[in-house]
């Protein structure tokens, strides 16, 4: 039912598609690192509140954990707004439609937000207030975190499977449905999770290095309990992965085990990479497991960007479309990120400067 | 339509983006004037070295961050959500021809995030000199993604002589954009004050509360006193046919235009005969009083400047029913053809009611429900078929605020019997059942 794909914007993409693509899959990435840090912390939290009522270990990591989520829900919702810019300039005809298909559940994404956001920073601010509840309530916002992005997935799965649009109008147009029962939406949707659980072992790692100084022991326990995190969810993501890889239909997924060269080679490179990160962090070794944790990362997106490519080829091909380029402002945008970034910088180096000179404990 | 239609029950999707987006704006404009009021505050206090200031300004930015960085921020992506779904061809040309200013907005928004936390945790962290500039910082990144916002959502109302293909700097700073961004200016500053109001007003010491309730008061007749000019400079950079909406031709956007002065007004004068003039003796209740006076201000000036754009979505270029100027022709010779979503079988097709439906699911639902807010059903009661078929051949010269009619004979003739249909069988089973 390809007949039913709006048709491109008359406008045309404002550069070419090439680029648009690129800086998608950039702040993409950035935004799922953050979107882990929050997922994986979340749950982590939720685990120590339980654990803490007779562990100090666990006390104190959920009091820190605590802490750094509400920043990590600001970083993953800011990172979030130029992917989701981007990817409305590229594939807008599908993402609007999608997004309009399931647009109660899509739309109840803004609610959810701010009560889990507000969960946290409760359990943040007023522990008090809640008592026994504080670890009711943090499950709560992990629960409502882990639901988001179910939404966001559904709406990722539904946007490559253009043969489901018209029949879903068909049966609602009030926008109600959500789309769970696709081919391969819960392999997908558990790879991320679990990737969310990952990462944030190694984030735990990094919070464990500003309280070296003032609680050694807690902050070596807590790098190993993260690279624990970090090497167990791989290992489960491995598996989860083959899952998501084999739910994929044998004429797509045969490009990424040996058809395309290319989509063989960014797969499984991220493979062989995380493979070295849990090495690494089984030395709690958190600098080197990192930086190819982002890697791979980085390689996921890229090959979800191309998998996503071969669903909608040849019914909608970014790059076919009219292009009009606005040279003079992109560039415009360029200084400024740059510019912007070096401000952040700036800031976040003297308030991590300052942080070592008072008391290492933040007050509230 | 492009795209499929939402059909949201009885309150239609305009009502929808309008109540996120007023909730959104009225704390935004405390987002951006509430970062200058808080490093102004700041410096005020440690040039006097008033301790007991500091501290105010200390509690008072908790209550910041957690009101703008969560409910603001988040509903601010609410709004996108929503004209995603209510109006997915005017956000996909709007993301088209503005995507690097949305990109250089995401980038202030990004500044804005990252200094609101260093601020906030930066109290005692930071010397007074570093923190006073990351405050400024904030609210140059905050104003600023205001100044980028502005010009796209002035460009929906005054388009001015920009044409497709144009450039961008000829779309943003298009003829409103300046009035109106003064007139925002104005808002934010006084939304500071509103805000100040109630942290200041429920401080225990009473007189400390005296001396931040006046400053707070300060701030609103300070950013007040700029709208009325701004005001003024905003109507004349207005097309014609939207001033004469506001301005008498359609009596309830006249009445709302009424509203946002007259509550203006009232505020203007609760702050100076309030907090200004008696800061002793004033009380969060009347905090609480300005703020909401301030809430519905926001709400009827919003809700005045998206009635007047009508019949447009994007001024003289798409229409609220998501049709583009150059499309029209194309719409008369056969609307359902060109709408890929209307989903009809062949034989449904020749069914008038089943293609009538589908005509005003496409073409008159972006602004009217059947039996909710701007219902058609009680507005079309009574009216003959000739006259429902004379009203859709003349309704932009009947009905200014309207588009035209977009279809071939067989089309109008469905719609027609849709629209008469609306109220006839009911009333027929009623009288059946109840001779």
């Amino acid at each position: 039912m390809s007949s039913v794909i709006p048709n491109p914007d008359p406008i045309g993409l404002p550069a070419p598609a090439w680029l648009l693509q690129i800086l998608l899959v950039l702040t993409f990435v950035l935004h799922l690192l953050a979107m882990n840090l929050l997922v994986g912390g979340v749950v982590m939290m939720g685990i120590a509140h339980r654990k803490g009522k007779s562990s100090p270990f666990y006390a104190k990591l959920a009091e820190r954990l605590s802490m750094a989520l509400p920043p990590s829900m600001a970083m993953t919702i800011t990172l979030g707004i130029a992917p989701l810019l981007f990817l409305q300039v590229l594939f807008g005809q599908a993402f609007y439609t999608t997004s309009i298909l399931m647009a109660w559940p899509w739309l109840a994404i803004i609610p959810l937000l701010i009560v889990s956001y507000y969960g946290l920073y409760i359990v943040q601010y007023r522990p008090e207030w809640l008592g026994n509840f504080r670890t009711a309530i943090s499950w709560l916002s992990a629960l409502i975190i882990l639901f988001i992005g179910l939404l966001f997935t559904s709406n990722s799965v539904l946007i490559m499977d253009p043969s489901k649009w018209g029949p879903m109008y068909a049966q609602s147009d009030t926008g109600l449905r959500l789309e769970v029962a696709s081919n391969g939406l819960w392999a997908r949707y558990l790879h991320s999770i679990v990737a969310g659980f990952a990462i944030s072992g190694l984030g735990l790692g990094w919070l464990a290095r500003r309280y070296e100084r003032d609680d050694a022991e807690w902050s070596r326990e807590a790098t190993v309990y993260g690279g624990k995190w970090f090497v167990n969810a791989t290992l489960v993501n491995l598996v989860v992965g083959m899952w998501f890889l084999f739910s994929i239909p044998r004429e797509i997924r045969m490009n990424f085990l040996g058809e395309s060269m290319v989509d063989t080679g960014i797969l499984w490179l991220g493979v062989l990479i995380a493979l070295g990160a849990m090495h690494f962090a089984m030395k709690a070794r958190v600098v080197p497991a990192t930086l190819m944790a982002v890697a791979t990362v980085a390689l996921m997106a890229v090959s979800r960007h191309r998998l996503r490519a071969m669903f909608l080829d040849p019914d909608l091909d970014p790059t076919a479309l009219k292009v009009s380029p606005q040279w003079d402002v992109f560039a415009v945008f360029v200084v400024l990120l740059l510019a912007g970034l070096v401000v952040v910088g700036w800031m976040l180096h003297k308030l991590a400067k300052g942080s070592e000179n008072a008391a290492s404990a933040p007050e509230g | 339509m492009n795209f499929p239609f939402w059909d949201v029950p009885l309150i239609g999707g305009g009502m929808l983006i309008g109540i996120i987006a007023i909730v959104h704006v009225f704390v935004a404009y405390l987002a951006v004037g509430g970062g200058l009021y808080l490093v102004l505050t700041e410096r005020k206090a440690l040039r006097t070295g008033d301790t007991a200031l500091l501290e105010s300004v200390k509690r008072h930015s908790r209550f910041f961050v957690l009101v703008t960085l969560v409910f603001g921020a988040v509903t601010g992506v609410g709004i996108w959500w929503t004209i995603g779904l209510v109006s997915p061809s005017a956000t996909s040309s709007l993301i088209h021809i503005f995507v690097w200013g949305w990109a250089i907005e995401w980038v202030f928004f990004l500044l804005e995030i990252v200094a609101a936390f260093c601020y906030y945790y930066g109290w005692n962290r930071l010397d007074s000199k570093t923190h006073q500039q990351i405050g400024w910082i904030y609210f140059v990144g905050a104003y600023m993604s205001l100044v980028v916002i502005n010009g796209i959502l002035a460009f929906m109302l005054t388009t001015g002589s920009w044409e497709p293909g144009d450039s961008f700097w000829k779309a943003y700073f298009n003829p409103s954009m300046f009035p109106s961004l003064l007139i925002r200016t104005g808002v934010c500053i006084a939304m500071a004050g509103v805000f100040a109001l109630i942290t200041g007003s429920s401080e225990g010491e009473p007189e400390l509360r005296a001396r931040v309730t006046k400053w707070a008061a300060r701030w609103i007749l300070a950013g007040m006193s700029i709208v009325p000019l701004a005001g003024l400079w905003y109507i004349a950079s207005l097309p014609p046919l939207a001033r004469e909406i506001s301005m008498g031709g359609a009596p309830a956007v006249t009445l709302f235009a009424g509203m946002s002065i007259g509550l203006s007004l009232l505020i203007l004068a609760a702050a100076f005969f309030g907090p200004f003039l008696f800061p002793k003796s004033f009380h969060v209740t009347g905090a609480f009083f300005i703020a909401t006076l301030a809430l519905s201000v926001t709400g009827v000036t919003e809700w005045v400047r998206e009635a007047v754009r009508k019949p447009w979505v994007i001024y003289d270029e798409m229409y609220s029913n998501s049709v583009r100027k150059d499309e029209v022709a194309r719409n008369r010779s056969g609307y359902i053809d060109q709408t890929k979503w209307a989903l009809l079988s062949t034989e449904d097709r020749a069914d008038p009611q089943k293609l009538g439906e589908r005509m005003f699911r496409f073409q008159c639902q972006s602004c009217h429900t059947i039996n909710g807010f701007n219902g058609i059903k009680p507005m079309v009661k009574g009216w003959r078929k000739d006259f429902l078929d004379y009203q859709l051949q003349h309704l932009d010269e009947l009905k200014g605020f309207m588009p035209p009619f977009m279809g071939n004979d067989e089309e109008r003739a469905a719609l027609v019997e849709f629209l008469y249909n609306l109220n006839r069988p009911k009333e027929e089973t009623l009288v059946f059942r109840h001779p």
